[in-house]
């Protein structure tokens, strides 16, 4: 058995922490990152490694915490909502609560079917640096591409759940979800895909930011609960206290970089997002390469 | 059971209940004693299938969701409409 202690030193958790609660919400690829710096820094961190997944649950569950909180007055909103429509059996016309809790667990399913089917195999043929640098390059070009094929959002005056209950229907939350599936492969990004998805569908991109990452909050959280086990049994023995340093370090860059994500897609686009995928990926690619 | 789609509806209660039925079975059983038409049967394994049993559940709860929204009133707009 390998101690993850001899492998994973704290420092490294810091930074693998600090990187996650950004990368996981920037649209970028937390996944991809994590494979492919302790590459670049010549860490002995073997990234297929069961005590590895393990390290990274335990950030994930930290980014899937401060998301929620973050949105914890929507969350509240969108439970009663779907409340009330369980109750009358139907969702009311003017309840945009309700429509977008359903629009949510439309989006849920596909890629919470999709992610425990092909978690294993997608992770386990994909997760060398090399590929996930490629696979970086590609999320870059799908950024790139939904910003060229955006369709325009409406101007209305509603506040921002209603825009979103108003031009999203299931069938769309549905296409929106499941393509979320495309980050479990190792370099594209889950909220990349989320908010491209978004973009196509006709929302702004702070309604499709707003809504990627309601979206990635049960998947996230959901995915690393299943793992926690894990954590605690005999497989997180010598990981635990690194595991926590990173999950504090990730929260608190998660917190941060929602905070900024949100404000920033008020007037912006996921254009530098895309540079900083085509660049960073192409460069490892190339270095890897010649390495 | 009032439905706008009754034959779409019993099927998804039907289906729904039986895939709750198989989340269960893929709960207790290890690998080797599932019937041999379920993903994840495997000869001689004890190996519990357990994300296989969560997809199965959520499916199914989102199956009789669905019927419940059909068989409501035609005053609201059910989850199947976009």
């Amino acid at each position: 058995m390998i101690l993850a202690e001899t492998v994973i030193t704290y420092a490294q958790a810091i930074i693998l922490g600090l990187l996650q609660g950004v990368t996981e919400l920037f649209p970028i690829s937390s996944l991809g990152h994590s494979v492919i710096l302790p590459q670049l820094f010549g860490w002995d961190i073997h990234q297929n490694d069961d005590y590895f997944i393990t390290f990274l649950v335990a950030t994930h569950l930290a980014t899937a915490i401060v998301l929620f909180l973050f949105f914890w007055k929507d969350w509240m909103r969108i439970f009663a909502g779907m409340g009330r429509s369980l109750r009358d059996r139907g969702i009311a016309e003017d309840d945009t609560d309700a429509k977008l809790g359903w629009l949510l667990v439309a989006g849920t399913i596909p890629a919470g079917i999709l992610g425990l089917l092909l978690e294993h195999s997608l992770r386990s043929v994909f997760a060398s640096a090399r590929s996930a640098s490629f696979f970086l390059i590609l999320n870059g070009l799908l950024l790139f591409g939904a910003e060229a094929l955006r369709r325009r959002a409406p101007q209305t005056a509603d506040d921002d759940d209603t825009r979103i209950a108003r031009q999203v229907g299931f069938p769309q939350a549905f296409f929106v979800g499941a393509a979320q599936a495309i980050a479990l492969i190792p370099g594209f990004s889950r909220s990349g895909a989320t908010m491209a998805g978004g973009l196509l569908v006709g929302l702004s991109h702070k309604d499709a930011a707003r809504f990627a990452f309601l979206l990635a909050t049960p998947i996230i959280g959901a995915a690393a609960l299943l793992k926690l086990p894990e954590l605690i049994g005999a497989q997180g023995d010598g990981i635990r206290g690194q595991a926590l340093v990173a999950s504090l370090c990730s929260a608190l860059t998660a917190w941060l970089a929602v905070k900024f994500l949100m404000k920033y897609f008020e007037t912006r686009t996921l254009i530098p997002f895309a540079i900083w995928c085509v660049a960073f990926g192409l460069f490892c690619s190339i270095y890897f390469a010649v390495t | 059971m009032s439905s706008k789609h009754p034959a779409l509806t019993w099927a998804a209660v039907v289906v729904g209940v039986l895939l709750i039925v198989v989340a269960v079975v893929y709960w207790i059983e290890p690998a080797s004693s599932l019937p041999s038409f379920f993903p994840g049967h495997e000869a001689g394994s004890g190996h519990h299938h357990v994300k296989h049993g969560i997809a199965a559940f959520f499916v199914g709860v989102a199956l009789l969701v669905y019927a419940w929204f059909q068989t409501g009133g035609d005053k609201k707009t059910e989850p199947s409409a976009s």
